[in-house]
């Protein structure tokens, strides 16, 4: 599974602490989403979405071998 | 029901205060003096017991700085959790299955004589390892 967190992060202007801070997980979590380590749990996704205003679908995406 | 919620009542599990890391970090310094001034004769006590109130204290410590909460307890570090709990039990099962063995090899004999403070302790010290690990790596 891939994500555009990061882009969106950036056009958002947030930091990785920043983005961890208002969805109430650690930097290093959101690294690891962002790195494609970690896939979250769908109420953690939900929340990104929402910081975001984006659908869970524009920002993750099931690849080929998902 | 709420997302947050939801999200609660699947991801709980019941973890202590920070607080807790200072009281484990106490009675395992208290429990080290105590066995000092045990082995030193300051403090006349039969040895078998101190050795029992000894490793009680250290599994009592143990146990609470296993069930402290991080600074960020977020879903990740859950799992990290959860993993290292089962790692740690794979682990204490392994080492009492292959120490039979050890002693064949070492000692003529195959037996095992593991206490099960000791088993209990060496799978603390897996958990804390691979714990620590996967959360550096993570």
């Amino acid at each position: 599974m891939k994500n555009s967190i990061k882009i969106q992060r950036v056009i958002k202007d947030l930091t990785q602490e920043d983005l961890a801070n208002k969805i109430g997980v650690s930097r290093q979590t959101i690294n690891s989403i962002e790195n494609n380590r970690y896939i979250p749990s769908t109420a953690l996704a939900l929340k990104i979405s929402a910081i975001f205003d984006k659908n869970v679908n524009e920002l993750f995406e099931l690849e080929k071998d998902d | 029901m709420s997302i947050m919620k939801m999200d609660k009542n699947q991801h709980d599990l019941v973890l202590l205060p920070r607080l807790f890391n200072k009281v484990a970090l106490g009675i395992l310094i208290l429990s080290i003096l105590f066995a000092t001034l045990a082995i030193l004769s300051i403090i006349n006590i039969d040895m078998a017991v101190m050795k029992t109130i000894v490793a009680t204290g250290i599994l009592v410590s143990l146990l609470i700085f296993a069930l402290t909460k991080d600074k960020v307890e977020d879903e990740l570090l859950l799992r990290i959790r959860l993993k290292a709990f089962a790692g740690s039990f794979i682990f204490g099962v392994l080492y009492v299955l292959i120490d039979p063995f050890i002693n064949l090899l070492f000692d003529h004999d195959f037996s095992s004589d593991l206490g099960l403070t000791r088993i209990l302790i060496t799978m603390f010290l897996f958990y804390f390892m691979s714990f620590y690990s996967m959360k550096k790596k993570r």
